[in-house]
Parts: C-alpha cells; structure tokens; sequence
C-alpha cells in the first residue's frame, strides 16, 4: 500500500507539482514582464540605470553589506546557508538526480552523499535558526502571518523525512513512510510557490527593475487621476 | 485582476459616524478639515487608489512588492526611529505592509475571494487613519531600502500611500498651504516672499558681499540665454542670507558672474509634490522648466536643498522630454570649479572641528557623496566624519516634508531626530555644514531641544568664509 503511494507521489504527483509549480511561475513572470514593459513605454523618462539595477541585485546575492553589519549578519549568514541547501540539494542530490533522470529524462550532476548530508544539516540548522529570530524577535513576530510560519515548518518537515529516508537506519520510522512524507511535503510546497511568498524565487530578478520603473512617472497621471475622481480643475 | 478604476466616484456613500475631530484626534499633524473626505472614507481610499494604479506606473511594483515581501524586518535595524522605539509599528516592513495589503485584499483575485468567502471588508476607516498617521511618521529617508534583501523601496510606498491618502484631504495643511501659495497664489513661491522683497534682499547681499569682500558681486535676474538659471530653497532668501553669498561669491570667483540668473516669474526650487502628490510634482517642475525655457537657459541650477535638487534631477526629463534642461546641483558645480582651478581656498581657513551630514535626496544614491568632503577638507583644518555617513547616513528626523510641520517638531526631534542627535552630539564639531533647507531647520532645532552647543551652516556658508581672493 505504501509502496503505491510513493509510486504515486514519486511520478504523477510529482509531476502534476512542478507543472503547478512551473506554469504558475511562467504567469508570474509573464505578468510581471509585461507590466514592466508597459510601465517603460509609459515612463516619460525611460532611462533604466541597468549598471546600478544589477549592481544592487547582485549585491543581495552575495549580501555582503549585510554580512558586514555585526546586527544582521547571523541572519543574512544562516539566509545563504539555508538557501544555498535548498536551491542545491533538491537539484544535485544523488537520489534526486536519479529522479530527474528516471522521471524527466533530465541529466543533472551528482554530488556526493556526504556533501548532500552537510548541506541538508546545515540548511535544517540555519532554518531553525531563522524561524527562532523570527520568534524571539518582537518586530519580526508582529509581522509575520501564517505562511512566515507555515513554510518554514512545512520545508523543515520536508529536509528532516529526507534526511531520514537518506539515513534509514537512524529513522524511528518506517523509511518508506519518512519518504512518502518528504515526497507529499516537497510537492505541497511546490505548488504553494507561486501562490505565496516562495514566488520570490522568480520575482526577486525583476524587483530592482520594478523599483526604478516604479520612480519612472507617467506625465500627465496625476491629472488623469484627478479627472477620474471627478477633480478636474479643483484647486490644491 | 483588479477594481475598475476608470468608473466615476460614486454618489452614493455610506453616511459615516466619522467627524473631522475624530480624524486630527488621530494625527499627529493639522489638516484642513473642510477638505476631509469622511464619507464612506475606506470606498473613497480605494477608489482613489485604484485611479492612481490606473494612470500611473506604481501598479507593476505594487503587485512585485505584494507578492514578495517576507517580513523579515531586516530593515529594522535600519530605521532610526525603530531604533529609537523599538515600536513593532515603526519597522519600514510593517508600514509598507499596510498599504500593500490593502492591494492584495482589494485588487488581487485571490483578496477579492478571500474578502468574499470572509465576508468581511478589510480596508476599515481605522486602517485608513493608521496609514494616514504612520506614513507621516516615516521620513522617507530610504536608509531601509539599503538594507531590503528582497530589494523594497519603502520609501516609494510612503510616497504612494501619502498621494493616495493626499486625494483624501489627509495630509499636513502646512505642506498643503505653502503649494497652495506656490502654484495658485500671488508670490508663486512656498514662503510666500513677494518678488520685490526678493529683489531688494538680493540687492542687499550684494551691499554685504562688497562691504565684506571688496567685490562687486550681482545676483542676475532675468538674464536670457545664460548657463545656469538657479532655484534655491525659496527660504534661503529670509534664513540662509550667507549661503546665497556664498553661491555668488562662487560664481564671481569662478569667472561665471555672466553665465548665471535667478528668473523673476518663478524662483523657488521647493517641490512639496516629493512629498506626497505626483500632480503636485509634475505642476511644479514644470514651473521650473518653463521658467528656464522663458530665459533660454541652458542647465536648471538648484541651491542647496536636497529634496528640490532629487526632484528636479529625477523628474525634469519625466516632465519636461527628453530635450528638457540637465539638471546640476550647485555643489556639482562649486567642485567642478574647484577641480579646474577656478577657484581657491585658503587651507586651513576654518579651524573650528566641522562635520558634513549628507542630506538623503542627494547622498543615498551617492550622488553628491564625495565632492563636498573634498572641498571642505581643502579649507577645514579639523574635519571629522559622522558615523555612519555618505549614502548610508542618518537622516536629520525632519525628512519627508516633516520638517514643514511645526506641530511634528516634538516627535521630530524626540523620536525621528534622536539618533542623530547622539550622532551629532558624538563628533564634537563647532559647525555643522548641511546643505539643505530642511535638514537645517531640523537640525537647528534638534540642537536647541537637545542641548547641542552646535551651529548649523550650509557648505556655501563657510566656503564664503574660506575662499581665497588673492
């Protein structure tokens, strides 16, 4: 019975997941693409400072302002750690090269058991971390809402049943079982992408752009708004 | 998938219990109350908002923002006035949220069935009132958007939310009555100086200039066909009497006595629509434009004022085309000058310890960063930094258009100010040179609510006092 679930959830599931995942992202971009072009030819000025938009870009790619900063650095460290594991893991783990490979007929390089184990440990210890300071941090914990809450736990749940399933003599459980979880648990997360803020993964090229696009004003909009509220020729 | 923005307002709005004391109860700031709109006032916000979404390019970076932000508050830290409350309400996130969320819950498809199936509407008059007050909390200084990983502007959403609060009647009458004064009133300028008072002001700096300096220094006006026609903060004609000779004394030195003009018709290079109103912005600038197109002046010079020179600079081309005249900030200038040899200082001519804090329109950027630090290392002999300083500086507490606001003055130099204060009081400098209107008035009054025993100057101020006539 188990074993069905897991041929389940290893092959239609899993596909049905990153095509969710996948086309949701391709709307994303789309949209966020063709908004970006629409507010360009609307700009009166249409000068982008591309050199400053990839500069700030790769500037948080690599964030070594924040790295620098003794205040936020644990957070900006344990946030590459944790990314770097997840990004990588899924890709270039042995096991899930062989799925890409078995599943989609995609070839991917393997690393080694031992760096998918230190990766996946560390991504797991940098992840309890930032879900602790986003706790005991009385701004951060204001701000959060359900999904700063849920994801994390939802992707902790995920890296702990794979290094479970990885690791089945020290599972307490079935390692069949920690699979299925951690098949079931990538998935939700997969299709949560781009109805959350996981969209990121995908936005985060294109808002240093938005954000200069976004100063680049429409002339003549402030009056047409004006007309639209039924203002024109009102005063200050 | 988004509200029709291009319908007329309704005519119809709920009767609300909401009286224009209730909303100044709310605010730190007076408004006009016979501009309030109180009916119905979270339908006319939206309405409102869904116009501006409309017309103008904030919809793309909206909807970016909205679907991105982690909350992570680390751009807490940051924040000077989180750093002074700790209040979980100052984190630039938070602020920013609050406006965001409104354009998931009510212009997203996916806010529209959630609000439905919750039956419950989420903008609230409250919420509208808590925007109206916290997004007059914030200086827009943009020290946080350094600081963003996910790359949020906080200070474009502080923008938006005041232009779409602004259309609400929610917005300082303070900065209200001067634009009012600047684009519908006699004097066409924000302080309301007549332009006689103006020409007998200038003509007395040049009496001082000569009495001073033994030279003959003309403030031009209305001079067609000139290099530079200059829009200073329209205040330093009544508060900054040293930095306008300054600026002359500069341009005479240079040998640029001929390429300069103040214009008669318009000459306040204040633009409040920065602040709050992108209408506002367009209508002003485009006095400015059309002041230098009269004059057939080649560049449009703004004085120091950091919010007039981040406004022309940004916006001329947006309003004016393509073919609209660059804009060059007049320390651009004096250190363009002062690298060709055009003019000298004396070293050592200030030995008084002096410190510069960068104004936020013009350092965070980098634009004007380095070039005033020269200069006045060339004719200070005791010049200290501040920490931190350049485009990560402290913003003086009165940014955003707050410093126009007298009855914000308790908030700005107790909260907003507090940093800056112990940054200012940490260097133990005589002067401190602040090239900008606002920052100066802030700055002086952080200094008497704070104890400093400080002056405040512009870098024209002591470069009049420092440069060599020889």
């Amino acid at each position: 019975m188990l074993d069905a679930w897991i041929d389940l959830a290893r092959g239609p599931l899993l596909r049905l997941a990153l095509l969710v995942m996948l086309l949701g992202l391709l709307r994303v971009i789309a949209l966020q693409v063709y908004e970006l072009v629409v507010a360009w030819r609307r700009a009166g000025d249409q000068y982008v400072p591309w050199r400053i938009v990839w500069r700030r870009l790769a500037g948080w790619i690599v964030p070594w302002r924040a790295l620098r900063d003794g205040r936020r650095a644990p957070y900006s460290a344990a946030s590459i750690v944790f990314h770097a594991g997840i990004i990588l893991v899924p890709l270039f783990f042995a096991g899930h090269v062989a799925i890409w490979r078995s599943e989609f007929g995609v070839t991917l390089p393997a690393f080694s058991h031992a760096t998918a184990d230190v990766l996946s440990l560390a991504a797991v210890a940098a992840l309890v971390w930032l879900l602790a300071a986003r706790a005991a941090n009385p701004a951060r914990r204001h701000l959060s809402g359900l999904q700063d809450w849920m994801l994390p736990v939802g992707l902790l749940v995920c890296l702990g049943a794979g290094l479970l399933t990885s690791h089945p003599q020290l599972s307490p459980f079935d390692a069949r079982a920690a699979y299925l979880v951690h098949l079931l648990t990538a998935e939700a997360l997969l299709v949560f992408v781009p109805l959350s803020k996981l969209q990121h993964m995908a936005l985060f090229w294109t808002t240093q752009a938005s954000t200069e696009l976004g100063w680049r004003f429409t002339p003549g909009a402030g009056m047409r708004v004006r007309a639209t509220l039924g203002k024109e020729g009102q005063g200050v | 998938m988004t509200t029709t923005a291009d319908a007329p307002p309704s005519q119809s709005f709920h009767r609300s219990k909401l009286t224009a004391d209730d909303v100044q109860r709310r605010l730190r700031y007076i408004v006009e109350k016979d501009r309030l709109v109180l009916d119905d006032l979270p339908r006319r916000f939206l309405e409102t908002f869904a116009a501006i979404l409309t017309h103008s390019n904030y919809r793309q970076v909206v909807d970016n923002y909205a679907r991105i932000t982690a909350r992570c508050a680390n751009c807490a830290p940051s924040c000077q006035i989180y750093q002074h409350t700790h209040a979980p309400h100052d984190v630039p996130c938070y602020r920013s949220n609050l406006l965001l969320e409104v354009y998931r819950r009510h212009f997203t498809m996916r806010g529209l069935i959630t609000t439905r199936l919750l039956g419950q509407e989420y903008l609230t008059e409250d919420r509208v009132l808590e925007m109206a007050s916290t997004f007059y909390d914030c200086t827009a200084c943009r020290r946080c958007t350094l600081d963003c990983p996910l790359g949020l502007d906080h200070g474009l959403i502080t923008h938006l939310g005041r232009y779409v609060l602004s259309e609400l009647g929610l917005v300082p009458r303070a900065l209200v009555i001067s634009v009012r004064e600047q684009l519908e009133g006699a004097t066409h300028n924000t302080s309301a100086i007549p332009l006689p008072a103006i020409l007998d002001t200038i003509e007395f700096l040049g009496e001082e200039i000569r009495d001073e300096k033994h030279r003959e220094v003309q403030f031009p006006v209305d001079q067609p066909k000139r290099d530079f026609v200059f829009f200073p903060a329209v205040s330093d004609y009544l508060m900054e009497a040293e930095t306008l000779m300054g600026i002359a004394l500069t341009m005479h030195v240079a040998g640029d006595q001929d390429r300069w003009t103040i214009g008669s018709q318009y000459f306040d290079g204040i633009n409040y629509g920065l602040f709050y109103s992108d209408w506002i912005l367009e209508r002003v600038l485009q006095a400015e434009l059309d002041e230098a197109r009269r004059l057939e002046a080649t560049n449009i010079l703004i004085g120091e004022c950091g919010h007039a020179s981040r406004s022309a600079k940004a916006f001329a081309k947006t309003f004016g085309g393509a073919d609209a005249p660059p804009v060059v900030h007049i320390i651009e200038y004096t250190y363009r000058a002062y690298k060709e040899g055009r003019i000298r200082f004396r070293p050592g001519a200030i030995t008084e310890r002096v410190t510069y804090h960068d104004p936020c329109n013009i350092a965070r950027t980098g634009w004007v960063v380095d070039q005033p630090r020269e200069l006045l290392r060339a004719f200070c002999s005791d010049y200290v930094e501040m920490t931190p300083h350049g485009a990560d500086n402290l913003c003086c507490g009165g940014g955003g258009g707050t410093v126009s606001v007298d009855e914000l003055r308790p908030y700005r130099t107790g909260v907003t100010g507090a940093r800056k204060a112990e940054q200012l009081r940490a260097t133990g400098a005589k002067y401190i040179v602040a090239p900008c209107a606002n920052c100066k008035k802030q700055l002086r009054e952080l200094c008497e609510d704070h104890g400093l025993d400080m002056q405040v100057v512009g870098l024209h101020d002591l470069i009049y006092r420092a440069l060599d006539l020889e």
